[in-house]
């Protein structure tokens, strides 16, 4: 039963404390917000991904080969744990655009020529399928169509093989292969506008790439698709077929785009617990103070309540409501917030994932969850207030509550030190050391606001150090050009002979495969040459390393992974070449964030495949003031060029995609974060306030100032404050730490950065948040009717 | 009351003590008190501060548990009593008064009258309740709109809401002057008189005592002394 009257009480006593309880509401907003916004865009996403990758047959593994007749496919198929393979050539192309002055890197892949479903299937966007009577027809990846305005019947020219084919632009499509499409060379965002796949008739693909009757890719589903099970089918099929050169071979789950989109769906996961756990456990906290001080400032209602028959149920029943009405009040607005978050959260994975559809869509199950949760919360902040009010004999609460303990505090026994403080502060340590639960919330919400704010910051410092790093001190060049097969000395020469061209430097890189005991690992081995200054892999302290004349120089990374010391010896096997497996020594290991890779000097690694020395790359950089394009134009009608990397342009490409990203997801950590210290600051100062109202009365009396009141109570709060931020400093370092640890893939590593100026930052938002707070409770102090105070009895 | 008329024992005292603890001291409160109370009567409990007399009303008022002794109300054992029987012994037989009104300070007159009425089954209205004690037309008023002798009063509707047998009043004059505990007794004294309730009034204050119809003084803990006052005074030649 619920008495009605009580209601109405209970109604006015919240409006009573609407300021406090709209700061905790807020807080908690913010955590169930999270967990509304993460879990349900975790649907979203998963749920799309899902549908995606089943009705277009995503393929469970990937074969490179040099060149299997079509009958491999056959072979494959006959393998143990294979269900089904699909033959098709991959190749890496050129495409002239018109009204875009440089090529763009792209790759081809066959497609039957009428429409079946295939593995790998591509969902068509726009358009049709080939007509099946002309060859040189072609589907477009949708994005790169859209970014280039690329529309069904215009025609665009493609480089394959060094030979020109115009196309028709028949329709365009996306694929689940590539949700997350990166172009390869060490990119880390999406580049849609220069980086494009195109689909083609394969009859027509095959011809045109030396491949008749043959692919050089095959793709396949598995019936166990469990990660040992696909690695054991991959080194079956690898044997089976070595004969036909298996360059590489890529479980689903190793798969760029599989893996960055599953990536990002376990970041959603582990945030949906994570950052509600912080908002709600501090509101939680920040509670059980207010309600403390509520139950207090009520015993003799309490008293009186039990005295005219109220049960202890009803007591609890009444006070629990408090909590109730918080709780629910934080989950509705909470729910708002999240349903805002998952569209927003929509909007921005749509910029990022080639999905088909990223719709924000209700979930009832987990609005109730949510409820749930959060008033769970609120129970639990507003639980020991109750049990202490239900557990009031009606005698003891008509009593006054027995006078605050006045024994003396741990640092009053140290009397030399108590003796030289100042009235002032012997009154905030009193005040500190006689609450230590709400003095330890208030040091921890500062604790937890600082160190996230420092986080979020140290976040930004570690993602433009990496940057920096990548794309400034390791790579120098303007571009990389990639060739399809490794080449003699006479390339460069080539290269430099361009008149744009000021620098040149081969590279040679050779996928191979690492092998130390059980440790094996398939990387790029990249052979660089003496004198090296357009490609620099740099050692611990920043200093560009000196290849040695044999052996390997691994990344960290990798070393890591093989399980290998410098001074040790790994297999190595190139996958090209005379293929045969040699031991080299691991000289040392340097440090990369991006990617696994081995270096090598390029005339030892051109030996390993057989040759005197060969290069597949060539860096080079421009003359000042020369326009990229022109460069772009002079080096892609070369033949046997399939790729140009153009570093500034990955370089802002990165920083536009992050950026935007990053300031979005910055500004709201901060911002939260901001709002734990400014909500528990608050209400801690107001619950103390309250408390203290008579001695405000008598210090006002006495002749104090609202200012000299003020200072004696904001010391408190600063010295708490203070202690938590710098605790927080602290907590937020470890944070970064344990951010970096999480992060190590890989595909990336987040490096720690403690910068002082990102200290100072978080240190002057914690103060501005704490500030505002504190001119609130000054406004009160000021408004306080100290004389009424006086008169009323406590 | 007459003083040869046989009453009915309402609530009984037997030997009851009460001792706190505080922290490792051990406080009497309440030595060895026994006391009838009779249906009808107005039994004024007397004694300085400290001497017992809030213990004492606490333990007939099944507020608090007596470390030994027993507390009857007529057939029930109210020491025996779990928290429930002594929360419903509360809601149905007892109507308290206290010195500082204890009102819900968000709530009005009203409403305060209402938070008894609703866990009772008595059939009055709120406003009947206010009626008995003049204060209809302030009904509306939140407590601190009210003067202390009109929240006493709030009071005493509030205590009156359940149609309790006993009213029990802890100093109900204590925070007031005299021309509003002149009011508030004289209502006590009508009750009493109009409506058959029994009512216990501790007090400290000796003139007041002379309104009862016996007169129970305590000291240090114990009962001193209960006198039978043939001739109570009229509220209106109350002076102190």
């Amino acid at each position: 039963m619920v008495s009605r009257v009580l209601l109405r009480k209970l109604r006015r006593d919240l409006w009573s404390r609407k300021g406090s309880l709209l700061t905790l509401v807020v807080i908690m907003a913010i955590g169930i917000g999270y967990y509304v916004g993460s879990a349900a865009v975790y649907r979203d996403l998963d749920g799309s991904r899902h549908r995606y990758y089943t009705e277009y047959q995503l393929a469970d593994f990937t074969v490179d080969l040099k060149r299997a007749p079509e009958w491999a496919v056959d072979t494959a198929s006959g393998l143990p744990n294979v269900r089904t393979v699909r033959g098709r050539v991959n190749m890496p192309v050129l495409i002239d655009l018109i009204g875009v002055s440089a090529p763009v890197s792209g790759t081809a892949i066959s497609m039957p020529v009428t429409r079946t479903p295939v593995l790998n299937n591509i969902l068509m966007r726009s358009g049709t399928w080939f007509s099946g009577n002309d060859n040189r027809e072609v589907i477009l990846n949708d994005a790169f169509a859209r970014e280039n305005r690329i529309l069904p019947g215009h025609r665009i020219k493609v480089l394959l093989l060094d030979k020109q084919h115009e196309l028709l632009v028949v329709g365009t499509a996306m694929s689940p292969e590539f949700v997350y499409l990166i172009p390869p060379g060490g990119a880390l965002a999406p580049d849609p506008a220069r980086f494009g796949v195109l689909y083609l008739p394969e009859r027509f693909l095959q011809e045109s790439c030396n491949l008749k009757g043959a692919y050089n890719q095959l793709i396949g589903k598995a019936h166990d698709n469990s990660r040992t099970a696909l690695d054991n089918t991959l080194s079956l099929i690898a044997r089976k077929l070595d004969a036909y050169g298996v360059a590489n071979t890529t479980p689903v789950h190793e798969q760029m785009s599989v893996r960055f989109l599953a990536d990002e769906l376990t970041g959603l996961k582990v945030g949906a617990v994570i950052a509600p756990l912080i908002f709600l456990g501090v509101a939680a906290l920040v509670l059980n103070i207010l309600m403390g001080r509520m139950v207090t400032q009520q015993r003799p209602i309490i008293g009186t309540l039990r005295a005219l028959g109220y049960s202890r149920g009803a007591i609890t029943r009444h006070f629990l409501g408090f909590g109730i009405v918080v709780g629910i009040s934080g989950a509705v607005t909470g729910i708002l917030l999240g349903w805002w978050l998952q569209s927003l959260m929509c909007w921005m994975y749509k910029m990022f994932f080639a999905l088909p559809s990223i719709d924000p869509h209700f979930y009832p199950d987990i609005f109730l969850k949510a409820i749930a949760i959060s008033v769970g919360f609120s129970i639990l902040g507003t639980i020991r207030g109750v049990r202490f009010a239900a557990r009031l004999e009606p005698a003891e609460a008509m009593r006054p509550p027995p006078p605050e303990k006045g024994a003396k505090i741990l640092l009053e026994r140290i009397g030399f030190l108590w003796g030289k403080l100042t009235f002032r502060w012997k009154m905030v340590l009193r005040a500190i050391f006689r609450n230590p639960f709400r003095s330890t919330v208030c040091v921890l919400a500062s604790l937890i606001a600082t160190a996230i704010i420092f986080m979020a910051f140290s976040m930004v410092d570690s993602l433009n150090y990496l940057i920096n790093y990548e794309f400034e001190n390791i790579s120098r060049q303007d571009f990389a050009i990639a060739l399809r097969d490794p080449k003699g000395r006479r390339v460069t020469d080539e290269v430099k002979n361009i008149p744009q061209i000021s620098e040149v430097e081969p590279q040679l890189i050779i996928a191979c495969d690492l092998r130390n005991g059980p440790y094996r690992k398939r990387i790029g081995v990249t052979g660089i040459e003496r004198g090296n200054r357009l490609y620099t892999p740099l050692d611990d302290e920043g200093r560009p390393i000196s290849l040695p004349e044999h052996g390997l120089v691994l990344t960290k990374k990798l070393a890591e992974i093989l399980n290998i010391t410098p001074g040790q010896i790994v297999t190595l096997r190139p996958l090209v070449g005379r293929r045969q497996e040699v031991r080299a020594a691991v000289v040392g290991t340097v440090e990369t964030f991006l990617g696994v890779s081995a270096y090598a000097d390029i005339s030892y690694l051109s030996r390993l495949i057989g040759e005197e020395w060969s290069a597949n790359v060539v860096l080079s950089n421009k003359y000042k003031g020369v326009s990229t394009e022109k460069v772009m134009n002079a080096l892609t009608k070369r033949p046997k060029v399939v790729g140009i990397g153009d570093r500034v342009r990955s370089l802002s490409q990165l920083k536009k995609t992050f950026g935007e990203f990053m300031g979005a997801s910055i500004g709201t950590m901060v911002l939260f974060a901001g709002l734990i210290a400014f909500g528990s600051v608050l209400n801690a100062a107001l619950v103390s306030l309250s408390e203290r109202e008579r001695e405000v009365g008598s210090l006002r009396v006495l002749g104090y100032t609202p200012g000299q009141v003020f200072g004696i109570f904001s010391g408190e709060a600063f010295l708490l404050n203070g202690i938590g931020i710098v605790l927080g400093v602290f907590g937020g370092i470890g944070l970064a730490y344990a951010l970096s640890a999480a992060y190590s893939t890989e595909l990336y590593r987040f490096p720690t950065i403690i910068l002082p100026g990102s200290i100072i930052l978080s240190v002057v938002i914690m103060m501005i948040f704490i500030g505002i707070a504190q001119l609130i409770v000054y406004r009160m102090i000021r408004r306080l009717n100290w004389l009424d105070v006086l008169k009323v009895k406590e | 009351m007459n003083g040869t008329e046989i009453r009915e024992t309402i609530l009984s005292v037997e030997s009851v003590s009460k001792i706190y603890k505080m922290g490792e001291v051990e406080v009497p409160a309440l030595r060895d008190a026994t006391i009838d109370i009779l249906d009808g009567e107005f039994l004024m409990v007397v004694g300085p501060s400290g001497s017992g007399k809030s213990t004492l009303l606490n333990m007939i008022g099944g507020m608090d548990r007596p470390t030994s002794g027993t507390v009857r109300f007529l057939d029930q054992d109210i020491t025996k009593a779990t928290d429930h029987q002594l929360t419903l012994y509360r809601r149905s037989k007892i109507g308290f008064v206290f010195q500082f009104f204890n009102l819900i300070p968000t709530l009005t007159a009203l409403d305060n009258v209402q938070v008894a009425l609703e866990i009772t089954s008595g059939t009055m209205e709120p406003m009947e309740a206010l009626r008995l004690v003049d204060l209809e037309d302030r009904a509306g008023h939140f407590p601190s709109q009210l003067s202390g002798g009109e929240q006493q009063r709030a009071a005493l509707a509030r205590a009156l809401a359940g149609n309790p047998r006993l009213l029990l009043c802890d100093e109900p004059t204590g925070a007031l002057d005299l021309e509003n505990s002149r009011q508030v007794l004289g209502m006590l004294v009508r009750l009493k008189r109009e409506l058959g309730k029994t009512v216990v009034l501790i007090t400290h204050n000796n003139a007041i005592s002379a309104l009862g119809d016996r007169i129970a003084m305590m000291r240090d803990g114990t009962i001193h002394s209960i006198q039978l006052n043939k001739e109570p005074k009229p509220v209106e030649e109350i002076e102190w």
